[in-house]
């Protein structure tokens, strides 16, 4: 039952690189009084071409994880491994797309789209051709000349996505991407998501509180705990996703999925606050 | 207090004077380099004398009445036309936010005033109002009231016109919703308008007395230039930076005492 | 303030045309100019404390005529102008420097906080002093006046450009020299913009404050010279031309800065300011 679209299974003696390797991973945060510990021992493995969610409840750490992975943080102790190399700061291998969309407000779309390639030096030419297939890929053709204040907040993150794959990174580090966006817009975004995706094949690690979106487009999701953060659980997903939306969403696996990675959730959002609660509840 | 209780005080207060050190050592520096400089006459006395000689041609100068006199006339002028033109930029600015017609008489009025160099104004005001304290107090308030009323104008227009929905809907008169609503909503602004405008008087008042004379700091700045009495000189440059600095410090905290409620720093 | 802002409900009702609107909106100031001309023609007030607006303008046109006003003003810009360039450029620099180095920040962070309640109009004794009447005084100045503002305001900026922001950049692959001319520089660049608008009305100031003080030349001279020796049409006129000027110079800055800053999302609050 190896159907294209079911990407999470593997398999056993499947050949496969790991791309991200977090080791005891800590990180602690200076306060006025003293210092407060972000996360705590957090190990992850992932392996090239997944796609793995980090799903938690808020103010665990996954954002800081990932700012971390992308090297804009540094840990206090613990190892980070990117393709075998260790994480030094930021870098063209590892591409971010934050919540805040974080598109330069004085260039335009097309040249927020070309940012990446020039960097790298693309020539001209070749940067042109990207710039007008991605601008088709994400839909927004006669835009390409405007600000991004002229866009709405569905249209600026798709542009902040082109943006991160124009340069083609290895990996894609997504920070509550769709966080900021109306419910339908979002639902829109994620089907985009996933089939650039599944065309594209690339390491994928994404932050999110939403447990739906987290089931409905990865392989993998694992459960942060309560701050200081470490992966609790893991649920590989392995759902048919064949189908529209509409199928895959209303399929009893997904859902049964859905539930418990969601109990998963709130019995570590509830876990300090709750004692006296679940005293009650047993 | 036990042993203990004011060694740990004492370490405290002396941390802190260690931290005030450290913080202004770019300025002891300068300080520094300009003694050294002057003392070695690497530059002329008539030039550069050494802050020693200023320091104490201050203290000559103070108790020959040479300093507290002519502050306290160019502070008086200072605060006198600040005055002026907080009354009359606060109620422009009040007016022009509630009143289209107003808006529309006043608006090209300030706009043109704002960007003009007013001081260019000095020989009109000598010439109409003479040369003592009358055309230095009008020139300050004539300058000082266009960033009042903008300020004012701003600080009003702010108000959510939601607040003024609900305000209207409760019965309030225009009066009452002025002086009750918009007066005190526009505060901040009209208080970060009085602080930002302080130095403008000042500076005004110290200039109009420089080009023109008729008593104050600026005037007595100008009669040691005029004699090449240069630590006098230097003097009254360091007095006008310590009245701009003690007043700076004044307004910060008098905000704090006026409008507690306002966390925003406008 | 942009009219923008301005009694929308009867310029927008009919068909009034573009020209209308924008003598409407100049209306007020003709009507004081009016009440100017009258108020002299009918000795309401002594003529020779106000002359009139066309005595003022009849003025202007004979200094206009023989060169006078165009030396003088040419004069006063240069010095103005050249100084706010020289102020600003130096700005910036140190503003970036502070918000990007620690030890710049406290190198001149305290140098600004003290120097910024100086008014800078009184160095212009010491540098005539030091360096005579002329343009050097005049220009050292100006660049000084000009200085703080600039700082401060592209500190400010530069502090407040978002995180995201420069990661993602850094993400793309921007080396750090990169980073501060193509990434901070411009997501500040409103802030600096308004900074140098400041520094441009004190640049006036302190160009015609020094030149009366003391100066062979400029439009504050003028200004002045007519004054002492009584010519106070003249004075009106040279002070008419200062005026307009100034305002042309800051709705030109305002100009560039709706250009230059047309990306940005609040551009059109950034009115603020007059």
């Amino acid at each position: 039952m190896s159907a294209p679209h079911n990407d999470a299974n593997f398999g056993i003696g499947t050949l496969c690189m790991i791309s991200i390797c977090v080791k005891n991973l800590n990180k602690r945060y200076r306060a006025r009084d003293g210092d407060v510990p972000a996360l705590a021992d957090v190990n992850i493995e992932v392996a090239e071409g997944e796609f793995v969610t980090i799903v938690g409840p808020s103010g665990c750490g996954k954002s800081t994880l990932l700012y971390i992975l992308g090297g804009f943080l540094g840990a206090d102790g613990g190892t980070i491994e990117v393709n075998g190399k260790a994480v030094t700061g930021p870098g063209v291998d590892r591409g971010i797309v934050f919540q805040e969309y974080a598109l330069f407000p004085w260039l335009t779309v097309a040249q927020n789209i070309r940012y990446g390639l020039e960097m790298s030096g693309t020539p001209g030419r070749q940067c042109a051709e990207i710039v007008e297939r991605l601008v088709r890929t994400i839909g927004l053709q006669g835009f390409e000349h405007r600000f991004p204040r002229e866009l709405s907040g569905g249209m600026k993150q798709r542009v902040a996505i082109a943006r991160t794959l124009a340069y083609d990174p290895k990996i894609l580090l997504l920070d509550e991407p769709f966080g900021a966006l109306d419910a339908l817009t979002r639902e829109g975004m994620q089907d985009e998501l996933l089939r650039l995706w599944q065309a594209t094949r690339k390491t994928v690690v994404m932050v999110t509180h939403d447990v739906n979106e987290a089931v409905y487009l990865s392989g993998r999701v694992l459960v942060m705990s309560q701050r200081p953060g470490r992966i609790v659980q893991e649920f590989p997903v392995t759902i048919d996703r064949a189908g529209e939306r509409e199928v895959t969403v209303l399929n009893d696996d997904f859902n049964h999925l859905r539930n418990e990675v969601w109990l998963a959730v709130r019995r570590q959002a509830g876990a300090n606050a709750g004692a006296s609660e679940a005293a009650r509840d047993a | 207090m036990p042993v203990a209780e004011r060694a740990h005080a004492a370490r405290g207060m002396l941390a802190a004077l260690w931290a005030a050190l450290r913080y202004c050592y770019p300025l002891l520096l300068v300080l520094l380099l300009w003694e050294l400089v002057a003392r070695a006459e690497l530059i002329r006395p008539l030039f550069l004398p050494t802050v020693t000689t200023v320091l104490e041609q201050f203290w000559v100068l103070l108790f020959e009445g040479e300093i507290v006199a002519p502050l306290l006339v160019s502070l008086y002028r200072a605060f006198a036309g600040l005055a002026l033109a907080v009354v009359f930029g606060v109620l422009a600015g009040l007016w022009m936010a509630r009143s289209k017609w107003a808006h529309w008489a006043l608006d090209p009025l300030v706009s043109l005033g704002f960007p003009a160099p007013k001081i260019a104004f000095v020989p009109i005001f000598i010439l109409w109002f003479g040369i003592d304290h009358l055309s230095k107090i009008l020139l300050v308030a004539f300058t000082c009231v266009f960033p009042m009323i903008v300020a004012t104008y701003h600080g009003a227009a702010a108000v959510s016109r939601t607040v003024i929905w609900s305000a209207e809907a409760m019965g309030t008169s225009e009066r009452k919703l002025l002086s009750r609503i918009i007066f005190p909503a526009a505060q901040p602004y009209i208080f970060s308008g009085v602080r930002v405008t302080v130095p403008v008087a000042l500076i005004i008042a110290f200039t109009a007395e420089m080009i023109a004379g008729g008593g104050g700091v600026g005037a007595a700045l100008m009669f040691a230039q005029r004699f090449f009495q240069t630590p006098t000189v230097f003097v009254y440059i360091l007095v006008m930076l310590a009245t701009g600095l003690v007043l700076d410090l004044v307004m910060l905290r008098l905000r704090h005492w006026l409008i507690p409620w306002d966390d925003e720093a406008v | 303030m942009a009219l923008s802002v301005a009694p929308r409900a009867w310029l927008q009702g009919g068909s009034l045309s573009s020209w209308l609107r924008a003598a409407a909106r100049y209306l007020p100031i003709a009507i004081v100019v009016l009440v100017w001309q009258l108020v002299v023609e009918f000795d309401l007030v002594d003529r020779a404390f106000l002359p009139s607006f066309s005595e003022t303008v009849r003025a202007l046109w004979e200094m206009t005529r023989n060169g006078e006003i165009v030396v003088n003003l040419l004069v006063s810009l240069y010095r103005a102008l050249g100084g706010l360039l020289i102020g600003s450029l130096l700005g910036v620099a140190i503003g970036l420097a502070m918000a990007t180095s620690r030890r710049a920040d406290q190198f001149f962070g305290p140098l600004v906080a003290t120097t910024y309640s100086l008014p800078k109009t009184s160095l212009v004794p010491l540098f005539i002093l030091w360096f005579g009447i002329g343009n050097v005084t005049n220009m050292l100045s100006v660049v000084l006046a000009c200085l703080l503002p600039v700082i401060v305001s592209t500190y400010h900026g530069v502090k407040a450009v978002p995180p995201v922001i420069v990661w993602s950049a850094r993400a793309m692959g921007t080396p750090h020299r990169l980073v501060l001319w193509r990434i901070l520089l411009p997501s500040a660049s409103l802030s600096i913009f308004t900074g140098i608008r400041i520094a441009l009305g004190f640049c006036f100031v302190l160009t015609i404050s020094a030149e009366m003080i003391a100066s062979r030349t400029g439009i504050g001279k003028l200004i002045f010279f007519y004054g002492e020796s009584g010519a106070y049409a003249y004075m009106f006129g040279g002070l008419l031309a200062i005026v307009i000027v100034a305002y042309a110079a800051d709705r030109a800055l305002l100009a560039a800065m709706h250009y230059f800053l047309r990306w940005h999302d609040s551009i059109h609050a950034a009115h603020a300011g007059g």
